[in-house]
């Protein structure tokens, strides 16, 4: 579009800098457009965009920037092709404990190497994402407002007669006679649109018909809802807004909901799987899940609460049933099913000491994987607690130590005390579990003590394992219902702008010849069969097709 | 005979119903040559015709749907089988849609063979009904699948009339260099289509043969103590192997066509989710599908875009051209309320966020960018003809990765809805 | 008129820049990983310690304070132990306190510990895991050093060598 002076139309209006139709009585203002004989380029209505200047400053030139929709397509583009990257590998945040810096590298090679040192596999959380995003924020609001205001003022004061070459450049045209007194025919035309929902203006000999201008605003509804819900994501970024937490709580266990005043039991977590006979054969004999569900009550704390001397004093405000689509919710809260722990983990066991000389056994007595009592009295023989390690292992000194906290392999070092014994007590080490003690041979470490004693768990009922643990993720968020209605406005505009269209049709009588224009902002075809339906129904028969201003081949 | 049973009757009828009304659509474009009535009434009889036949597949597919969802107890938009079945029977939905509106008989040309590809495919996977795991146990599945797929159906007649509009005005005897390289560009279109109907085609023929071949892959994995993990996993192939496992020993291998080693061995860096099997796979469809192409080229006697170029004779290509943009325009507000709105509210309720940049959302959300681009292309910037028919058919690549490609290639929350 | 929509751009750009300024401002400082990053104040606990007295990070407002999250389960933690129990002795007449937060493990691995290493600083016992969540660890030991006014000076992860607390420790002592 080539920069034109004079602004003022043949019809003596007056327009701004940039119009490309007079905003007037139609007639092409820019020269390109003047001179050709192609369909008019109807869009905004020819008007002059709010930012169109012939002197802009730098502050215009950033507006014209993000006012222009090439430059808006080329953002959408470039977001597009940056969220596809961000999909090729795993993102950092799916992984709950790892190394980026070596894992890409390790697992995808050179490939993985660059992904990672070029910010790929945070994509989504990157400082140069969102700015796509605030730029494509920024390029909504200025698209928008400069569009929308100049295009309501023009739609709002149409006028009725318009420049024929304006009618004649439109893409649905007709040509002909009217046959009898203008007036009357003008009146059996409008008669026929406004059984077709026009709103009809005539002015001497002029027409003009048009419906669904509401249409036109759809897509800026469309604009502002998702405005709105990309604001609302922000807002779910200030402190205070949004609250994202896990906790596991065991069977019959009560837990502090992290960042509130709650506190969350688990009565009972169950898991059920499809029986064989709900199966198809290809998946029989597979644990195929149907049910994970928590029956959880939730706390709130009046006292006591953040201090772990005290027992809290608990008031339960409600309870629910969580399965996996039906979180618990309370005021905002909402705890969700995410996951369980259900793998076999010793609690305690309860031995007996076996004096092998003799053939006595002495006890049970209750030994607790966690935090266990440290003395233990056994007829004539006591076991002081020295030492336990939850998953032993041996360090590279050769030292006992423990891999994990989980008690995934207890061992206890117990010193033994009793007749025949040394005063100071016989260091006895013991494995709970069997094939620990096969593993480290519990035996051989316990020397010549291992022959005249054994710790024993007689039999499976000494044995208890730790209930099953739920996961839940617990979760605030203030900001859902602004991001709801951004998307319903959102979703309302584009219904209003996809599947109604604004259709006006203009008439005017030069002599008894007719020259009809129609424009449509979408569906020429409906267009068409529109204003041939209208046609028809005061006698003048007409293809649709035929009122297809051809001469649009581009 | 139980309902389900029932039920895969009436998809095969449906299939054969769709494969007729596509031979019938065949006729109309092609018989008007040869026929004794004038161009125009044959196109119009036997479109009819085709029409009907394809009508009476569609209400086949209806009954397969409902008696499935009887028969199965949920509604069967649970996995890929049941995905892909209903996406076609969407697409038939949007044709039936649009072509009211427009009634332009050929548009059944294109559509139809679409539609007997996404069947024949979905039929490529396991068709037992399963039941639903938690996650799936909501009334969302029904809602969110449904309205999703209801509008990438209309971005695929888009695709179909793009095609159609691109086969009608790309002329192949021009020999310019813009002309030769959109007619390189359609003729590649058309090769890939004759890949994924090879890809079928040999699942299908070796199935029917009962071809079977297992292996033994040995994964060597480091674990975070350095303590080196070995496990032995069963690797079956329903394809002779080209290409076997990394890694792996043959357990037993059917001889085809006196092969009766693998050739190649898959590269160690290739350790996807049965990334050997899909690498053999794509091979055998790539090569099977060149045979094919091979074939028509020698039959046709010229390039395939060539040969249908003129069948498209006399079709009006400003209504092709607005045929396609119409069916985005109207699946583009489905597709948002469908892939995004109603996922955003179905994963809030069931993983608690509204979005989590999981591979499957990212590509719908790609998908709505690709199609605002085009329509703002469209709308605002003029972007008409041949232009907007390229973005229409390279949109339905982008809607297909979406649905197949993500389940295929990447790995995220979505893996239930693959094989 | 036209200084109106001057004004109206000026407005909508200086919202851009102050919305858009947050958006990507807290995509760059939101350190990965949920980790606190430098500058934060830490998440505030109230922990046991061994004799079963309640400690609450407010109550080390105003001390340079070293928080070191540790188990008897990591090889790392193990051997900085030693180091930190130097440095809490070299420093003991200054404000400065040092507290180890058990990663929730029993009583008598922490204890043992404790008289093992000789160590003289608090200890706390960490409770399910909670506070050890709250921080958003990922690997032990991670240590955090916090300024006397109360916002965090750095975070170390991993095993610290003796040359890398010390320069931490000095310049937060003088801070």
């Amino acid at each position: 579009m080539s920069a034109f002076e004079n602004t003022k139309c043949t019809c003596g209006h007056q327009n701004p800098t940039g119009t490309v139709l007079c905003e007037s009585c139609g007639y092409p203002l820019d020269p390109e457009e003047e001179s050709s004989d192609a369909p008019l380029e109807m869009r905004y209505d020819g008007i002059a965009r709010r930012s169109q200047k012939s002197n802009p400053s730098p502050i215009d030139r950033v507006w014209n920037f993000f006012s222009s929709v090439k430059v808006a397509v080329r953002l959408i583009v470039i977001t597009l092709i940056a969220a596809m990257i961000g999909t090729i590998f795993t993102q950092e945040n799916a992984f709950i404990s790892f190394d980026p810096s070596t894992y890409y590298e390790g697992k995808y090679g050179w490939i993985g190497k660059w992904y990672y040192k070029l910010g790929f596999s945070n994509t989504y959380e990157s400082w140069w994402f969102i700015g796509l995003l605030v730029m494509i924020g920024t390029s909504l609001v200025i698209c928008s407002l400069d569009r929308v205001l100049p295009l309501y003022r023009a739609l709002n004061k149409q006028q009725i007669r318009k420049h024929e070459q304006f009618l004649t450049r439109q893409r649905t045209v007709y040509t002909g006679a009217a046959e009898g007194p203008e007036a009357a025919w003008t009146e059996r035309l409008a008669a026929q649109l406004k059984r077709k929902r026009y709103k009809v203006h005539m002015e001497n000999g002029a027409l003009l018909a048009e419906k669904n201008r509401f249409s036109r605003w759809g897509p800026y509804v469309n604009h502002i809802g998702l405005i709105i819900f990309l604001l609302a994501v922000l807002l779910r970024t200030l402190p205070g807004w949004s609250i994202d937490n896990y906790v596991t709580v065991p069977e019959g266990q009560t837990v502090k909901v992290p960042e509130t005043k709650y506190y969350i039991k688990n009565e009972k977590f169950t898991i059920d799987y499809y029986a064989d006979a709900e199966l198809p054969t290809e998946l029989k004999g597979t644990a195929r899940a149907k049910l994970y569900e928590t029956q959880a009550v939730l706390y709130d704390c009046s006292a006591d609460c953040d201090d772990p001397s005290k027992t809290p004093k608990l008031t339960e405000v409600t309870r629910h049933d969580i399965i996996v689509n039906d979180p618990l919710s309370y005021d905002g809260i909402k705890a969700y099913q995410f996951g369980f722990d259900d793998t076999p983990k010793l609690k305690a066991v309860n031995p007996v000491l076996i004096d092998k000389q003799t053939g006595k056994t002495y006890g049970p007595f209750k030994l607790d994987m966690r935090n266990p009592q440290l003395d233990y009295a056994l007829g004539p023989y006591t076991l002081e607690l020295r030492q336990s390690y939850m998953d032993f292992a041996l360090n590279s000194d050769g030292q006992p130590t423990t891999k994990s906290r989980e008690p995934n392999a207890p061992a206890f070092v117990f010193v033994l005390k009793g007749p025949g014994l040394d005063e100071k007590g016989e260091p006895y080490m013991y494995f709970p579990k069997q094939t620990d003690k096969e593993r480290f041979s519990q035996d051989v470490i316990n020397g010549k003590l291992a022959e005249r004693f054994d710790l024993k768990v007689p039999s499976m009922d000494g044995v208890e394992f730790a209930p099953v643990e739920t996961s839940l993720n617990i979760r605030y968020d203030r900001a859902m219902p602004y991001i709801w209605v951004g998307a319903g406005i959102s979703m309302f505009g584009l219904l209003l702008g996809s599947y109604w269209q604004h259709r006006r049709i203009w008439l005017r009588l030069d002599n008894g010849r007719v020259t009809l224009g129609a424009h449509t902002n979408k569906n020429n075809y409906g267009m068409r069969a529109e204003v041939a339906s209208a046609l028809r129904g005061i006698g003048i028969v007409v293809e649709p097709k035929s009122l297809d201003n051809g001469r649009n081949k581009s | 005979m139980s309902l389900l049973d029932f039920s895969s009757d009436a998809f095969i009828v449906a299939f054969f119903l769709y494969c007729f009304g596509f031979l019938f659509y065949g006729v109309a474009a092609l018989g008007k040559k040869w026929s004794k009535r004038s161009p125009e009434e044959h196109t119009k009889r036997w479109g009819r015709i085709a029409y009907f036949v394809a009508l009476l597949g569609f209400i086949a597919h209806l009954t397969f749907f409902f008696t499935r969802w009887a028969g199965g107890g949920h509604i069967p938009t649970s996995n890929m089988y049941e995905f892909m079945s209903f996406l076609a029977m969407a697409i038939m939905a949007a044709f039936i849609i649009v072509d009211a509106i427009y009634r332009k008989p050929l548009l059944g040309l294109f559509t139809l063979p679409l539609v007997v590809i996404i069947v024949a495919y979905a039929a490529v996977f396991p068709q037992e009904v399963q039941p639903l795991i938690p996650a799936l146990q909501s009334y969302w599945l029904k809602i969110h699948v449904t309205t999703a797929a209801s509008g990438e159906a209309f971005f695929a007649v888009g695709f179909a009339a793009g095609l159609m509009y691109l086969l009608r005005t790309v002329d192949f005897t021009k020999k310019d260099e813009k002309s030769r390289r959109e007619q390189r560009w359609v003729e590649f279109t058309l090769y890939v289509i004759i890949v994924i109907i090879a890809f079928i085609g040999s699942v299908f023929a070796f199935r029917g043969a009962g071809y079977e071949a297992s292996f033994k892959q040995e994964t060597v994995t480091i674990d975070d103590s350095g303590v080196e993990n070995s496990t032995v996993n069963t690797v079956e192939y329903s394809l002779p192997p080209i290409f076997k496992p990394y890694n792996s020993q043959v357990v037993t291998i059917d001889s085809f066509l006196g092969i009766d080693k693998p050739l190649f061995e898959t590269p160690h860096w290739m350790h996807g989710v049965d990334a050997a099997r899909k690498l053999n796979t794509i091979t055998w469809s790539i090569i099977n599908g060149s045979i094919l192409y091979g074939l028509l080229r020698l039959v046709l006697r010229r390039r395939i875009g060539a040969a249908i170029h003129p069948l498209m004779d006399g079709i009006d290509e400003d209504d092709i051209d607005e045929i396609s943009y119409r069916a985005i325009a109207i699946g583009y507000p489905i597709f948002m309320l469908g892939a995004l709105i109603f996922a955003m509210i179905w994963a809030y309720i069931a993983w608690s966020r509204f979005w989590g940049w999981d591979p499957k959302e990212v590509w719908a959300l790609i998908t709505w960018l690709y199609y605002t681009a085009y329509l703002h292309l469209r709308l605002s910037r003029g972007w008409h003809g041949s232009k907007s028919a390229w973005l229409a058919v390279i949109g339905f690549v982008v809607v297909m990765f979406t649905l197949i490609g993500v389940n295929l290639v990447l790995v995220g929350l979505h893996s239930y809805a693959g094989v | 008129m036209k200084s109106n929509r001057r004004l109206i751009q000026v407005l909508i750009f200086l919202g851009v820049l102050i919305l858009g300024g947050y958006a990507i401002g807290h995509s760059l400082f939101a350190s990965g990983g949920g980790l606190p990053g430098k500058g934060q104040t830490p998440p505030s606990f109230a922990l046991l310690d061994m004799d079963g007295k309640t400690h609450r990070l407010e109550d080390y407002k105003g001390k340079a304070l070293v928080i070191n999250f540790w188990g008897t389960f990591c090889p790392g933690c193990v051997t900085e132990t030693p180091d930190l129990e130097e440095q809490y002795k070299k420093h003991g007449d200054k404000p400065f306190e040092i507290v180890g937060i058990n990663l929730s493990e029993d009583n008598l691995a922490i204890s043992n510990f404790i008289k093992q290493y000789g160590v003289s600083y608090t200890m706390l016992q960490d409770n399910n895991r909670q506070v050890e969540r709250a921080y958003g660890l990922k690997s032990y030991p991670t240590t955090f050093f916090v300024k006397p006014d109360g916002t965090i000076m750095d975070v170390f992860i991993g095993a610290m060598g003796k040359q890398d607390m010390d320069e931490r420790i000095t310049k937060l002592l003088a801070s």
